[in-house]
């Protein structure tokens, strides 16, 4: 029971030391809609690890069958690392589910929230961190 | 094997008139009770170290254990020595571990001065004068420079790493150099430690970071800057300054963990009287370093909502040309 507990206690601090929190250059709340939250499923088509904020592009096909590539953006690319990310962990061509807020004008520019690869169960990237997950997104959007 | 048995044990009287076994079990007790005693206080004692090991200084202001800050078992280590004895003051720090509704600070302010430095609603704008206030109010977080990647200053914080390296020449420790991730859009700090004054007004020309001196005071490095431009916003809200800003830093590092900030903002330009406030920095967990930060490289800020960047240079530029007309 003792050695369970110290495997659990190891196991959580483990899960903290993966991640660290996100934290941007500028606020969201410029630019995006944090009263509108978007589910998606599609494919990647770049990663685009540049300053001052990190990209990913992704198709989603529409219900009339029409394809929008969506431009999505995250935090610097070092906070993104820093969560434990290195560049061959997401690749063009990996089906993703994604969470986004779309943008104000723009809507297929989102701030991605949360990004998952179809057929695994623990995100690769969520805005705030791994709290912000606990929480249910209550996460400070303007990191 | 029926009937009744006496099961007490039957041992001589002790002189008092107690029986001994009263006595064995006195001993008995006593050290039971000892045990207990040393359990209880080993307990206390590491209840009492836990608010140390897990104090603010391995959290967030949400009170949770910040995985990217120094492992609790360090925090409170000795503060590291250079070989001239000052204290090693370089890092790398998190300015910004605290988060609030508007974004990240802690190192220093953020986006919002106001709610950074813990006022009352409205007890900024009575601190600034009339022409400040006017301005910030008036003020759009789509205008502000840092945006546009140009630097934040100072006391605002980077939301990435700083280090502060104490350049040893051999003349001794002549410079001291604050470089924030921010790269181009936080740039490098440089503090005089050679004994230089600041130089005469022809020769001070206006600057993001301004002149800074600096020396020692004690363990505390204190930093003295004048000459900084007005074009950087104190906070994301667009509270300004003037020309005539002086700032004095005094940083002192307390344990391995913690880097205090006692800074003092006097620019009686904008403000009715200089502010007075203490930062906290917090170490970074080891394996955490700073990493190259080009914000030009792809500052698409905007484009989601159909705006760019318009740098408050721009806005003045615009306005002397109308003043002109």
């Amino acid at each position: 029971m003792k050695a369970n507990r110290g495997v659990l206690v190891v196991a959580v601090f483990g899960l903290f030391c993966l991640t660290v929190p996100v934290i941007a250059h500028h606020g969201f709340d410029t630019e995006y809609d944090q009263s509108k939250k978007i589910s998606m499923t599609g494919v990647v088509t770049k990663v685009s690890w540049l300053n001052p904020h990190m990209r990913i592009f992704i198709d989603v096909t529409n219900k009339d069958g029409s394809v929008a590539n969506w431009n999505l953006e995250l935090t610097s690319p070092n906070n993104v690392r820093r969560q434990g990310w290195g560049k061959n962990d997401l690749l063009p061509g990996d089906k993703v589910n994604f969470e986004a807020n779309p943008g104000k004008l723009v809507e297929s520019r989102g701030a991605l929230r949360l990004i998952t690869k179809v057929g695994e169960n623990k995100p690769l990237f969520v805005r705030g961190g791994p709290e912000a997950a606990q929480e249910g997104y209550k996460e400070d959007t303007t990191k | 094997m029926t009937g009744s048995y006496d099961l007490r044990c039957r041992v001589p009287q002790s002189a008092e008139g107690q029986s001994v076994s009263e006595e064995m079990l006195n001993e008995v007790g006593k050290k039971v009770l000892l045990k207990l005693l040393l359990v209880i206080s080993v307990t206390i004692g590491v209840l009492a170290t836990l608010p140390d090991l897990y104090s603010q200084d391995t959290q967030n202001n949400k009170g949770k254990p910040d995985p990217s800050l120094v492992l609790p078992q360090d925090v409170n280590k000795p503060v590291p020595r250079l070989p001239d004895g000052h204290p090693d003051l370089s890092g790398p720090w998190d300015g910004c571990w605290k988060f609030g509704p508007q974004g990240c600070y802690g190192g220093g302010t953020n986006n919002d001065i106001e709610q950074d430095l813990d006022m009352k609603p409205g007890e900024l704008d009575s601190l600034l004068q009339p022409w400040a206030r006017e301005l910030r109010a008036k003020r759009k977080e789509k205008d502000e420079p840092y945006v546009g990647c140009l630097p934040e200053g100072v006391p605002r914080v980077n939301p990435y790493p700083t280090r502060i390296v104490e350049s040893y020449t051999a003349k001794g420790l002549t410079h001291i150099f604050i470089l924030h991730e921010t790269g181009d859009s936080g740039a490098h700090r440089q503090v005089f430690m050679d004994g230089r004054k600041h130089p005469d007004d022809n020769d001070l020309f206006p600057s993001w970071f301004g002149h800074s001196i600096g020396w020692w005071d004690g363990d505390t490095l204190v930093v003295d800057t004048i000459g900084y431009n007005d074009k950087f916003w104190i906070d994301g809200k667009g509270t300004p300054h003037t020309e005539q800003m002086h700032t004095i830093e005094r940083y002192t590092r307390t344990n391995y963990g913690t880097l205090l900030l006692d800074f003092t903002l006097d620019d009686p330009g904008a403000f009715a009287r200089p502010l007075e406030y203490t930062f906290t920095f917090k170490l970074l967990r080891p394996g955490l370093e700073m990493m190259e930060f080009i914000c030009l490289e792809d500052n698409e800020y905007g484009s989601a909502a159909g705006f760019t960047p318009a740098d408050e240079g721009g806005e003045k530029a615009k306005q002397k040309e109308q003043q002109k007309q």
